[in-house]
């Protein structure tokens, strides 16, 4: 018997997970696994087997340590000489949700795949989501 | 004397390489100096990953029982060392492929692992 190979068009479940107090690296493993679909027994890796996942209170994701300050994300326009960075905590005020997002892309494989599965993650800096029509089904980070 | 460069040989056997090359990128499929270098990786390649398609599928069956036993309260390395100790033979393609189309069937044999693991270390 051959392998079974998942069909592209499968029924996706909805997750959602609050990030108040969870460490940045430790909740965006999960996260990206379930984006992925690495915890169903049908995953297979040149199809897109993942659920979507909601992530509320993205603003009060922890980081350990000194990286409130210290941990920097780097921008360029394209322009010379015009690079510029963000640290952690100027990204917490201007945009809460790139931390998360950006923290999962980095775990997620490099290719067209990894852009279909960062379509499945909504993060939301409050404790609101729009997607309670999906009936999402938390789980603990 | 005439030089003897045995042409029709030459041409049949380019013929026979640019036919292997038929559907490569650009060049490689269409000139001869390009597409016989293309046609000796592929079949290097081809070789190769005939012996690494084992080892690929096997990294996919352990992923799969692993997402399959962990909602079942076992790790796979734990699951593995419990099957072992009950004695039961399923290797890990058979054990995916329980895991995907026969759950019920999937977790008993969990079930079995967990209680030849519980006997073999007594609390």
């Amino acid at each position: 018997m051959k392998t079974t190979l998942a069909k592209p068009d499968l029924e996706r479940k909805w997750y959602v997970v609050d990030a108040t107090g969870q460490n940045l690296g430790r909740l965006s493993v999960k996260i990206a696994n379930i984006l992925r679909g690495r915890h169903k027994p049908i995953y297979t890796p040149h199809i897109d087997t993942g659920d979507f996942v909601v992530v509320i209170n993205a603003d009060k994701i922890k980081l350990t340590g000194k990286k409130e300050e210290q941990k920097l994300y780097m921008f360029h326009t394209g322009w010379f000489g015009n690079e510029y960075y963000r640290s952690v905590a100027a990204m917490r005020q201007k945009k809460p949700a790139f931390i998360i997002e950006h923290s999962v892309k980095g775990m997620l494989p490099r290719n067209k795949l990894a852009r279909a599965m960062m379509k499945k993650l909504k993060v939301y800096a409050g404790a609101e989501h729009p997607h309670e029509a999906q009936q999402p089904i938390s789980f603990e980070g | 004397m005439p030089r003897a460069t045995n042409a029709p040989a030459t041409k049949a056997r380019r013929k026979r390489t640019l036919k292997k090359a038929k559907g490569y990128y650009g060049n490689k499929s269409r000139l001869y100096r390009y597409a016989k270098d293309a046609v000796q990786h592929a079949g290097r390649y081809a070789y190769r990953d005939r012996k690494k398609k084992k080892g690929e599928f096997r990294q996919l069956w352990i992923v799969r029982i692993n997402a399959a036993c962990r909602p079942l309260g076992i790790s796979y390395s734990r699951l593995m060392n419990g099957l072992l100790a009950a004695g039961i033979e399923l290797d890990r393609k058979q054990l995916s492929e329980m895991a995907i189309h026969d759950e019920a069937a999937f977790a008993a044999i969990v079930e079995k692992a967990k209680s030849a693991l519980a006997e073999k270390t007594p609390a």
